[in-house]
């Protein structure tokens, strides 16, 4: 006699300024103080803020700048991303403790799906306190936990208690949880779209799940109207992918106005082509395959990709594929909306690789590679560039 | 315009030309064959706008002069499929009818006039050499260039004239293959950049086992090919070539002596076994032998001892099977020798008097 598995069974666990929190764990001098991870200077942005920064309205992703008018007594402390990779290492393998079945999303929130885990640690909210147990006894950090039947309403559910929350959202009350929720909470609704619902008078997801089917994809299309109906009603099919690993790596720019010289298009390729390459660095990737995306000022978007002979992380050769085939692709003169670089076929660094002849350059290449990095980590993304990276910023500033 | 021609000839010269049309371009004008009739001569001309071919016609009788373009593939696969000794060419307007006893075919053309020019090479800075030498040379290292472009990769070869020798060079940044031959007498140094498409062109017009000799014009950024009837012209590459005499190395902690067949047949055996990922074979030298061995941990593992002349420090390193059993392929030795140092420094092959082989190891665990 088998029972049928609980549906109360995916957790969403979300680390609570997991970037601030490991310096005030590290630093007891900081703690109870507004802390600031991430750079003042001109173009740094702030990567996270402690709890008591966030008192002054500082938030992830702002301008360095702003966060220290907002907070001026706020502690800025550079960020030291390989350590905390090691601690996100850490947390994962408390969690995979609990189910095989574990998604992280980022170094700081992952998914869990617990079906098969119960009969042994007991019910999906019991595993989810086990689990902020043991991530403060263990890391001395705490971990926001929702736990729902449905990564969407697990994930909501995670960002409600902040810090240290364990949101249970039982079977059958998902609609009733989501209702008074705002809009943006809805996965998919950027700025835009909730600009749209909200000139038709609707507030929360309620409004959403009042709302008829057909007259909510008539408001924003099909697709979308579909899929955002679902979500309001707390239905999202996804199921937990362990294991997940990134297929591709890529950046893309909106440029603020129409952008035709080939130099513009150029320094905007080499800006992109940088930004993937530190980002493969990161995560201990290479990719196989350049791709570019190009749209039109009418909006006609179109792709294109070169296979290399060897996986890669370096900015230059992702830059170098990237301007051929752009070069092939759209003339000098050629006004362009968008342009993407992205690097696809990816595998971990590790492991046995063919040797290059001419390794001592590249070696040299991969030193200053990894400098770079190490620059750009301490002083924000714009603080060192390759040579021929024009001020383009101005230019494509989403 | 109206030619009766010997069919195989203008069967061959039209494969040689059509070989470096391209399959897919902006400009389907570039899928033709433009095929222009003098007084008495017949000549057939193709391009890529990168690459361009041409062959004169002889045993060509011309009845009335004229231009017209022919659709490249199917003129081709048309006069491949014809057996009679001759045909008949003939064109009212953009339409062409190859004429033979076995049947009547009308091919639809396009207009001549904007078709590209006819390429021309200076022919000042020539060199001359036996043209069989030149397709050895192209075997032994074509190979090895790069098929993808990377920043050392380079997609074709690097052809220098210089103390007195031709020297074919390819690298693609992992292997680099090197061979010469003895001019003798004075020649001007030259050196060029040849794409790989310009090279294969070359090597499909030149028959196996000729005696005829081989121009080589060295024309700006222009290479010309003159073989026999047939005139190839390339743009050449413009991106750096690596110095490859640097890469060569000069001294080894290590040098093997081996019999090039056998190493053949065991990498041939122990490479089914590679990982699928990073295709790797181990070499492992010891005093009087070499084991080989690979393994995939989903399929299985390969080992294979073979007798070898080990001197020096011995050691183990891995390689890409295909990139040793490319080289040795093309060697005419039936001993081989391999200097090696590391896992971090190239492996020389020598695989001919004047044929060197240089690949690097795959290293890291």
């Amino acid at each position: 006699m088998t029972t049928p598995p609980d549906p109360l069974r995916i957790l969403h666990a979300d680390m609570d300024a997991f970037y601030a929190a490991i310096e005030q764990r590290d630093r007891p001098e900081l703690r109870g103080k507004p802390v600031i991870v991430g750079s003042a200077e001109r173009r740094g942005v702030v990567a996270t803020a402690s709890y008591e920064a966030r008192r002054f309205g500082v938030r992830s992703a702002m301008p360095g700048v702003v966060a220290r008018r907002l907070c001026p007594q706020g502690i800025f402390v550079a960020p030291r991303l390989a350590h905390y990779g090691a601690v996100s290492r850490a947390v994962m393998a408390i969690l995979h403790r609990y189910t095989p079945l574990v998604e992280p999303l980022s170094l700081d929130e992952a998914f869990l799906d617990v079906a098969g885990s119960q009969a042994l640690f007991g019910a999906a909210p019991a595993i989810a306190r086990r689990i902020q147990d043991d991530v403060v006894r263990e890391l001395g950090l705490t971990v926001s936990i929702g736990v729902a039947t449905s990564k969407f309403v697990a994930k909501v559910a995670s960002d409600l208690r902040k810090p240290r929350g364990l949101v249970v959202v039982p079977p059958g009350g998902e609609r009733a949880f989501l209702a008074g929720l705002p809009l943006r909470c809805l996965w998919g609704a950027g700025k835009v779209m909730v600009a749209r619902l909200e000139a038709h008078g609707l507030r929360t997801i309620g409004d959403v799940q009042a709302l008829a089917p057909a007259a909510l994809r008539a408001l924003v299309g099909e697709a979308m109207g579909e899929h955002f109906h679902r979500l309001a009603m707390g239905d999202d099919p996804r199921a937990v992918e362990p294991e997940h690993e990134a297929k591709s790596v890529s950046a893309e720019t909106t440029f603020a106005h129409d952008l035709s010289a080939r130099a513009d298009h150029d320094g905007v390729l080499l800006a992109l082509s940088e930004e993937v390459g530190r980002r493969l660095r990161a995560e201990g990737l290479r990719g196989a395959t350049v791709r570019i995306k190009v749209r039109h000022p009418d909006f006609t978007t179109f792709t294109r990709q070169r296979r290399l002979g060897e996986a890669t992380h370096d900015d230059l050769t992702i830059l170098h594929t990237a301007t051929a085939l752009l070069h092939r692709a759209v003339p000098d003169g050629q006004p362009l909306r968008l342009l993407g670089v992205g690097v696809t076929e990816l595998v971990r660094s590790a492991g046995p690789r063919q040797q290059s002849l001419f390794s001592p350059a590249e070696a040299r290449s991969e030193r200053a590679l990894a400098a770079m990095d190490r620059i750009r980590a301490r002083f924000g993304p714009g603080a060192i560039r390759h040579g021929g990276t024009g001020d383009v910023r101005g230019a494509h500033e989403e | 315009m109206k030619i009766l021609c010997d069919r195989q000839q203008v069967q061959e010269a039209f494969a040689i030309v059509a070989s470096i049309v391209p399959l897919k371009t902006p400009k389907p004008i570039l899928q033709h064959v433009l095929l222009r009739a003098g007084k008495d001569s017949v000549t057939l001309f193709a391009t890529d706008l990168e690459i361009s071919a041409s062959v004169t016609l002889e045993s060509v009788k011309v009845q009335q002069p004229g231009t017209l373009l022919l659709p490249a593939r199917e003129t081709a696969s048309l006069l491949r499929e014809l057996s009679d000794a001759t045909v008949s060419i003939e064109n009212k307007d953009l339409r062409t009818t190859i004429e033979s006893k076995e049947g009547s075919f009308i091919l639809l053309g396009d207009d001549p006039e904007q078709f590209p020019r006819e390429a021309t090479v200076n022919s000042e800075k020539k060199v001359v050499v036996p043209a069989g030498a030149v397709l050895d040379m192209l075997r032994r290292t074509a190979f090895a260039s790069a098929r993808e472009e990377t920043r050392y990769a380079v997609p074709g070869a690097l052809l220098e004239v210089k103390d007195e020798s031709l020297r074919m060079v390819a690298t693609d940044g992992r292997r680099l293959a090197f061979n010469y031959r003895h001019l003798g007498g004075s020649v001007p140094a030259a050196r060029a950049l040849v794409p790989l498409r310009a090279l294969q062109a070359l090597g499909r017009a030149i028959p196996e086992g000729t005696d005829q000799p081989l121009e080589i014009l060295f024309s700006g950024n222009q290479i010309g090919f003159r073989f026999g009837r047939t005139l190839l012209i390339g743009r050449l590459l413009e991106q750096p070539f690596p110095d490859y005499e640097a890469v060569i190395p000069k001294a080894a902690d290590t040098s093997v002596e081996l019999d090039r067949a056998a190493l053949e047949a065991n990498l041939r055996k122990v490479s089914v076994l590679c990982n699928s990922e990073v295709r790797m074979v181990r070499f492992a030298f010891s005093s009087a032998n070499l084991a080989l061995s690979a393994e995939n941990s989903q399929v299985g593992r390969a080992d294979v001892v073979m007798d070898a002349d080990v001197k020096g420090a011995g050691g183990t390193l891995g390689f890409n099977p295909d990139y040793v059993l490319d080289a040795i392929k093309s060697s005419d030795l039936d001993t081989i020798r391999i200097d090696l140092t590391d896992d971090a420094a190239p492996a020389k092959f020598t695989l001919g008097e004047t044929y060197t082989y240089v690949l690097m190891p795959i290293s890291g665990s």
